[in-house]
Order: structure tokens, then C-alpha cells, then sequence
């Protein structure tokens, strides 16, 4: 995509064409596109610790799964209104990733990797075991709807306008961000961290703030997930996902805000789509994912690009 | 006392199966420098492929063992050849993604091939055990921790005793050097692919017995493989061991002294915590951000 489209521009876009796919899809499919602007919130958020930073973390589905089940726990248990509850969410997760940020971001690689995913494998052992809390593996149900103005955001169809809302907000502003002078701090960070402190930069601090950003997006998806569904349980939030939003992001285009949507929402829908292979959909599905790995490793946005070949040096959008 | 010397040995034997795993991944991690997130699908395709030899085909032990050695190198080099070459030179996170691609595509394969309903492997020794300070041992336990041990012993021999496991040491150790030493690299790296995807056969032909064979066992094998290298050291092979063991462990004395469901969340709470205090493990390579 053109690197100089301007934030204002790519949030029109996602407005457009998501409001114009809200007329014309089936319940299904909506439910579908439902699914995919909460994940495209979050790969975009993935894409500032992965992206930009060059933080392999296969732990961002437990962000997601935190914020989702304060949402939960505060409207159900407590009885707040989704409302207080959802920025209580963010900004809870928000802390604690920026709290086991500071120690775990020493690691690099795949060791940090590994610590992720046990950290999320670890939220699932707590999810599903803390039964007082979480309900276990049984989940919670009967989360409340949002209201706006007095009336129910309730049908696949309202969902998608208002998801899309939060979509063209996030999208707009991780672009606009990328390009400031933090974003390419995190990009400096992650391509020569000696060059990038001699330039006055604080790594650590960058990182940590690439990690944070990233786990915000990841707790407005997931606020809009339990939102959307009303019933969340462990298995949600399980690994497999965080493995799933890094398959996006890289399936997409690493490093592009439009890549980050477009693997969310291709990853979402493909197996869908792919539902008259019957059992053999998903190692179909597993073959596509190699095949787009080893002939387009820059992601589907290189397609793009390559139309247009003077404009690579500019950078990526 | 003798419930402790019987759980002991079967947390013996677990760790032993999953030493074994994590051989096979730190083998390949040092020599490619991938972090091979399929290594529990290849555990699996052991106990299947022991499923169809010794079961299907009903082949007498040593033929249908041997013949599934034959299937999981061949598999090993098939792995080798359409993904390692094809995405050796991408960054890590690709290669990681490429080996969960292939991961699913292998349990998907299995689910079509043998379907969602779990299977008994058999072994050799079924039914017999051994009374040991007053407590009752499965023999096939005692028989997992003994093969281990053994090939462990074998598997030191042939990498520093043999001039084929020197060149495979020499590459992992620095790739360039190696072929400039004339080397054959390629053909060394696809012996290592090879020789993990045979130890995560004998894993699976061990797991088999006393696990049920299902398809989606190889996960969480897979993440206690990761644990123990972590635990251990990354791309140590002593390690490995010890990691194994470790682990296989504390999953059997936790969930029947602490809690049965909060078993994998010590093992786990662990490795984070070596990972944060010691990164390099019991005995691992000091370099913090190697590949």
C-alpha cells in the first residue's frame, strides 16, 4: 500500500468499505467480520511488539484474555456498567504487561518467545482452574450488553458499526504513531540496539512502551470480544491464538498497519471458507500458510508494493 | 514410602520420554538455529506410526519397531528438504510460524488417517512389574528409563567419537568454518533433522504405552520439551536430560502432592523463572540472544 496515505485516509477506508459490507453480508458473515475487526484490534497491536520493536511474544492472547474476563467478572460480579468496566479492563492490562515488561524484556529471540507462551500457557492453567473467579473451563455467561443512548448495541450488524469505530481509531492512530518519531525509535531499537542507544534512545524503555501499546490494543480487543460473544471462557484465550495473531501479522505483511488487517482478516474467514474440505480443512489450511511463507515472506501487502517498485525505499506503511 | 518410590519412577519415566523430546529439539536448534515448534507433532507421529506397524499391520516387536525408525527418517529428511531448506534463510519468527504450519498440517494429517478416537499402543512388556521396596513398578516404566539412559550413552558416543558426530558438533558450532573445513554441511544438517525425528520416534513408541495415542498429544509434549530445554539450558544436550527429567517430575509428584490442577503451572512457573534469573539454564550456553 502507498506509504504516504495519510492515517485520516485509512480510517475512511476501513469506515467505507466495513459500513458498505454491513448492508450487504449475511448474519454469518457479519458475525464473521465481527470476529475479524476485534482480531485485526489486535494484531495491530501485535504488530507494535512485533513489527516495530521485533518482539517475538506468543503471549498476546492473554492480554486479550485478561481484559476480556475483567470485563466479565466486573459486569457480571460486580454488576458495573460495561462501560466503567471496559477502560478498567485496558487500563489493568495495560499496567501488568508494563510490569512484567520491565524483567521479561531483557529476553530476546526466542527466548523470549518461549517465556511468552508459557506465560500464556499459564494464564489458561489459572483460567481454568480458579473456579471461585474465572467459573473454569465452564467460562462466564450472561456478560451484559453495551447501551448507547438508551438502546441495546445488540445484532451482528450494530456490532460491526460500532467494532468498526474502535477499528478505524486504532488503525488511524498506530499508523499516525508508526510514523512519528516513537515509532521509529522502536524500529531503531530493533534493528541496532547499540546504534539506536548511542543515539540517545533508551531501549528499555522503548521496548517496554512497544510491549504496553501493544497489550492496550490487545485489551480493546478483548473488552470488544466479551462484549460481542457475552460468554468467554479459557479456551479462548489459549496459546493457539497468540500463535495465530503472529501467522497474521507475517501472512499480512509484518510491520504494516494494512497488513495487520488484512491477515486478520483473510486468517479469519479462511477457514470458513474452506469448510467443503471437511475434515481435511485445516491441514489445507496449513499448507496455504506454507506455501504463503516461502513465496510471499514479505506477506500479502507485497503484492501490493510491487506494483508500485519506486516507493519500497521510502519505508513501510 | 513405597507410594513415593513408585511415583518416583513413573515421574522417572515421563521425564525420561520428554529428555528424549527435548534431545531431538536442542539437537536441531543448535545445528539450524530453529526452534522447531513441531517437535511435539513428531512424538506423535512415533506413537502413530507404532500404532500402524505393531497394530495395524501387526508386525512381530523388533520388525515394527524397526520399520518405524525407517518411516520417522525418512520423515526427518522429507522435513528437512521441503521445509528447513526452503525458509532457512527467513528470520526466527517465520521459521517459527513455519514449523506450526507444518505442525498443524501433521496433526490434521494423523486426525484423517486415524481419527479422533485414541488408540493403545502395546509394549513389549505389558502386564509385567517389578515389586521394589514394597512398592508395585510397571516393568515397561523401568524399561523407558533404561532405553533412555542407554541411548543417551550412544547418542554421546556418536557425537564425540564419530567422525560424522564431530562434523555435526562442528557445524552447529559454526557453519561457515565447517564448510570451509570442506565439510559436507548440508548433508550433516539433514543427519541432524534425521536423528531428531528418530529420537521423537523412540519418544513416541515409549509414550505410547503409557499415554493413550491420541492425535492432539503432541502440544503438550511439546511444551514440556521447551520447559525442559529452558529449564536445562537451550542447546545443551546434559541439559536436556535434566530438564527432562525435571519436568516429567514435578508433573507426577506435584499433581499428587500439591495439585493435580495446577500440575503444569509449576513446571511452567519455573522455566519463567529460570528464564528471568538464569536465562541460561543449569547448563547452558552463556550467549542471551543466540539466533
Amino acid at each position: 500500500m502507498a506509504t504516504r496515505r495519510s492515517p485520516l485516509l485509512l480510517a475512511a477506508a476501513i469506515l467505507a468499505v466495513g459500513l458498505a459490507l454491513s448492508v450487504v453480508l449475511s448474519e454469518y458473515n457479519l458475525r464473521l467480520l465481527n470476529l475479524s475487526v476485534i482480531t485485526a484490534i489486535a494484531v495491530i497491536g501485535f504488530n507494535f511488539a512485533f513489527g516495530l520493536a521485533g518482539l517475538i511474544s506468543l503471549g498476546h492472547a492473554a492480554f486479550v484474555g485478561m481484559s476480556a474476563y475483567t470485563v466479565a467478572i466486573l459486569t457480571t460480579a460486580t454488576g458495573w456498567s460495561p462501560w466503567a468496566a471496559i477502560p478498567m479492563a485496558v487500563a489493568g492490562t495495560v499496567l501488568f504487561s508494563a510490569l512484567i515488561g520491565y524483567p521479561l524484556l531483557r529476553l530476546k529471540g526466542h527466548y523470549l518467545a518461549l517465556a511468552t507462551l508459557g506465560l500464556n500457557v499459564s494464564f489458561f492453567i489459572i483460567t481454568a482452574n480458579w473456579l471461585s473467579l474465572t467459573g473454569g473451563t465452564n467460562g462466564i455467561p450472561g456478560i451484559p450488553q453495551l447501551r448507547l443512548h438508551g438502546y441495546f448495541i445488540s445484532g451482528e450488524r450494530y456490532f460491526l458499526r460500532f467494532g468498526l469505530v474502535f477499528l478505524a481509531a486504532v488503525a488511524a492512530a498506530a499508523l499516525a504513531f508508526q510514523r512519528s518519531r516513537h515509532g521509529r525509535a522502536m524500529i531503531a531499537a530493533r534493528d541496532d540496539e547499540i546504534a539506536a542507544a548511542m543515539s540517545g534512545i533508551d531501549v528499555t524503555r522503548v521496548r517496554v512502551a512497544a510491549f504496553a501499546l501493544s497489550a492496550a490494543c490487545a485489551a480493546v480487543a478483548g473488552a470488544l470480544f466479551a462484549e460481542h460473544v457475552r460468554f468467554i471462557a479459557p479456551e479462548d484465550f489459549g496459546y493457539v491464538h497468540s500463535i495465530t495473531y503472529l501467522a497474521m501479522l507475517i501472512v499480512g505483511g509484518e510491520g504494516s498497519v494494512v497488513g495487520a488487517i488484512l491477515g486478520a482478516v483473510l486468517l479469519t474467514f479462511l477457514p470458513e471458507w474452506l469448510r467443503f474440505l471437511g475434515n481435511a480443512y485445516l491441514a489445507f489450511f496449513a499448507a496455504m500458510m506454507l506455501a504463503i511463507l516461502i513465496f510471499l515472506p514479505r506477506g500479502l501487502v507485497s503484492l501490493f508494493r510491487r506494483r508500485a517498485p519506486r516507493r519500497i525505499a521510502e519505508g513501510r506503511s | 514410602m513405597s507410594d513415593l518410590i513408585q511415583l518416583f519412577v513413573n515421574g522417572l519415566a515421563l521425564g525420561s520420554v520428554y529428555a528424549l523430546a527435548a534431545i531431538g529439539f536442542v539437537i536441531v536448534y543448535s545445528a539450524t538455529g530453529v526452534v522447531n515448534f513441531a517437535s511435539g507433532q513428531f512424538v506423535m507421529f512415533g506413537t502413530f506410526a507404532g500404532v500402524s506397524m505393531l497394530l495395524d499391520a501387526g508386525l512381530p516387536w523388533a520388525v515394527g519397531y524397526l520399520a518405524v525408525f525407517v518411516v520417522m527418517a525418512v520423515f526427518g529428511a522429507g522435513f528437512f528438504a521441503c521445509l528447513y531448506l526452503p525458509l532457512r534463510k527467513s528470520p526466527v519468527a517465520t521459521m517459527i510460524i513455519g514449523t506450526v504450519a507444518i505442525g498443524i498440517l501433521m496433526q490434521n494429517v494423523a486426525l484423517l488417517a486415524f481419527g479422533s478416537w485414541p488408540f493403545r499402543l502395546p509394549s513389549p512388556l505389558d502386564g509385567l512389574s517389578v515389586h521394589m521396596f514394597g512398592a508395585v513398578i510397571s516393568a515397561h516404566a523401568l524399561m523407558v528409563v533404561a532405553v533412555t539412559a542407554l541411548l543417551v550413552g550412544l547418542l554421546w558416543f556418536l557425537l564425540h567419537r564419530t567422525p560424522v558426530g564431530i562434523g555435526m558438533r562442528a557445524v552447529a558450532q559454526d557453519m561457515r568454518a565447517a564448510r570451509l573445513m570442506g565439510l559436507e554441511v548440508n548433508r550433516l544438517l539433514a543427519l541432524s533433522w534425521i536423528l531428531a525425528a528418530l529420537l521423537a520416534g523412540l519418544a513416541g513408541l515409549l509414550l505410547g504405552p503409557m499415554w493413550f495415542a491420541d492425535v492432539n498429544m503432541g502440544d503438550p509434549i511439546a511444551l514440556k520439551a521447551f520447559a525442559a530445554s529452558i529449564i536445562g539450558g537451550f542447546g545443551s544436550l546434559p541439559g536436556a536430560i535434566a530438564g527432562g527429567i525435571f519436568v516429567g517430575l514435578t508433573e507426577v509428584l506435584g499433581a499428587s502432592y500439591i495439585s493435580s490442577a495446577y500440575k503444569d503451572l509449576i513446571a511452567f512457573g519455573i522455566m519463567i523463572l529460570f528464564l528471568l534469573v538464569r536465562p541460561q539454564g543449569l547448563f547452558g550456553e552463556r550467549i542471551q540472544d543466540r539466533g
